[in-house]
């Protein structure tokens, strides 16, 4: 198997081609002179520090909430949820 | 425009009205649209909850500001037990396992939610348009699109089906449709409100914010949803902003981007109500600056660039295995496939795709991480503008509302409609949309978690322009 991914495979979405439109936009970033290029998010800090983390914990969810997700499930068959054949070649 | 919140309120402790009333005729309405604003009605939750207030009304219990006034939410947000479609085929039939953080918390505070609102599917779009439940129809122009992508809830806002509506803004989402339908429509300072239950489009500029008819109203909805949340760790603590505090404004100095206005592509119109504000602004005795900022292509791409690659990876996760409209194939890796090619829409799978094509090897350092580093630049760029001025003034749109199906059929178009909202997005600063000044409104800019500045801004707006 070929390493090269194209677009189609890497999005799950068969046929996929780039778009031309969506090209011209990035025709644009790659034409651009940045000044700082070493591309290290110096401004943007969205990392959360590890000083103020959620408490590793397992929440139960609740009666409705599972019955939910039961309800979402999309195929199901006598009483079990369907996934689809795992079996690749 | 008076709070309709405070006005509501007012009506049903003197009991002018009742609020089962008040709910069914707004449902009715909602009901009867033409607007293509609805992808679904919460009507039976919403009368329940309303014959709660009218009980406690009749026991002569004190009500909350917010009890019992009727609101509407883009349909990206989780509320229990309600269908959450994204306006996409794929979640057409999935229901909210849980509630959104920033609508708990209304409904905490007693606010009844009435409706789904239509929107582009998934946040990809800026016309509302791109929805399987029929373009969004402009509500001053029904011939024009109500812009996008929270489009169904700017609508009902301007209509007055609901009092005030819940939109998302990744890139204008909320402010843009604000403008083109004349109302209030406030992005925050990114993290104010916690993202936890709204859809992931680009999680980097993703806000949750009020489209309402007044800055009163935005300031008492901004104030209940804020706050930092454990389940969104991207969430800030923030104070409460009362309205004493926004009632007099002490800017002293604006600036507006020079290269915005003297665009080749800004409307001549739009171009001449924007300076003639800022004569009248001038003439108030405060000083105006003209601002060097990045051309609007630059923006617009940079902005394209993340989002797309933040949206690949974010809707990887709907392959239709544990909810979704699942097409069965011959296995896994096919049923994947046909899935999402049957159930996404061209604009979405455009996006999915050009995130792909950035994220890829051999493409990311020359594009996305690039555009990184092009971002980093922009907020360098406002933090120094932030030094000079209080407040960045800016048009919304360089141009009116397109005519529905013009949108889809130039999305580059579409994309560069854009360039006077994504800059702010990027920079993750608060930005109101104030339907004054020009035809479709004004943006109000303060620096990174300077909110009130912003709402200040806007009532000293009221009554200058």
């Amino acid at each position: 198997m070929s390493k090269i991914m194209t677009v189609d495979i890497l999005s799950s979405i068969k046929g996929a081609q780039p778009s031309e439109s969506v090209n011209k936009l990035f025709d644009v970033i790659k034409n651009a002179h940045p000044s700082n290029n070493n591309a290290v998010n110096t401004v943007n800090h969205n990392c959360v520090s590890v000083s103020d983390l959620r408490e590793d914990v397992v929440v139960e969810s609740s009666a409705i909430e599972k019955q939910l997700i039961l309800e979402n499930f999309p195929n199901k068959k006598n009483g079990f949820l369907v996934v689809a054949k795992v079996i690749e070649g | 425009m008076d709070s309709q919140i405070k006005k509501i309120h007012q009506q049903l402790v003197s009991k002018q009205i009742t609020c089962t009333a008040l709910v069914q005729e707004k449902l009715d309405l909602l009901k009867q649209n033409t607007y293509n604003s609805v992808n679904s009605l919460l009507d039976t939750m919403a009368l329940e909850l309303a014959a709660k207030v009218d009980a406690k009304i009749a026991n002569g219990e004190t009500i909350g500001l917010l009890e019992g006034i009727p609101f509407g939410i883009k349909d990206v947000y989780m509320l229990q037990g309600t269908y959450t479609t994204a306006s996409s085929d794929l979640l057409k039939n999935y229901k909210s396992p849980y509630t959104a953080t920033a609508i708990q918390k209304l409904l905490d505070a007693g606010a009844i939610p009435l409706v789904k609102e239509n929107c582009d599917s998934f946040g990809h779009g800026s016309s509302s348009e791109n929805t399987i439940f029929g373009a969004v129809k402009n509500a001053i122009d029904p011939t024009l699109v109500a812009g996008g992508s929270s489009g169904g809830s700017a609508v009902n806002v301007a209509k007055e089906y609901t009092a005030f509506s819940i939109g998302g803004d990744t890139g204008g989402s909320i402010r843009q449709p604000a403008g083109y339908n004349h109302i209030y429509g406030f992005k925050p300072t990114y993290g104010r409100i916690s993202r936890f239950g709204l859809m992931a489009y680009a999680s980097s500029t993703d806000c949750v914010g009020p489209l309402a008819k007044s800055i009163e109203d935005i300031r008492i909805v901004l104030n209940v949803m804020s706050g930092k949340d454990p389940k969104d760790q991207t969430s800030i603590a923030s104070s409460e902003i009362s309205e004493e505090a926004i009632a007099t404004s002490a800017v002293k100095t604006i600036g507006y981007f020079k290269n915005f206005i003297e665009s080749d592509a800004i409307d001549t119109q739009i171009k001449a109500d924007f300076l003639a504000s800022i004569e009248k602004i001038k003439a108030k005795g405060i000083a105006v600056k003209e601002l060097d900022f990045f051309k609007s292509d630059i923006l617009v791409s940079t902005y394209y660039t993340l989002a797309m690659a933040e949206t690949a990876s974010n809707l990887s996760r709907l392959d239709g295995t544990n909810y979704g409209n699942r097409i069965e194939a011959e296995n896994l890796i096919e049923t994947y496939a046909v899935t999402r090619s049957e159930n996404f829409s061209e604009e979405t799978k455009r996006r999915i795709v050009g995130g792909n094509q950035v994220l890829s090897q051999g493409f990311s350092d020359e594009i996305y991480l690039k555009g990184l580093a092009v971002r980093d630049q922009i907020s360098e760029n406002f933090s120094k503008d932030f030094e000079e001025v209080d407040i960045i003034l800016s048009p919304v749109t360089p141009s009116t509302p397109p005519k529905i199906g013009d949108s889809l059929k130039d999305p580059l178009a579409m994309y560069l409609s854009d360039a006077y909202t994504v800059g702010f997005s990027l920079g993750q600063l608060p930005t109101l949309t104030v339907p004054q000044g020009t035809s479709t409104g004004l943006q109000i800019t303060a620096a990174k978690n300077n909110d009130e500045l912003v709402l200040k801004f806007a009532n000293f707006l009221k009554d200058t322009i």
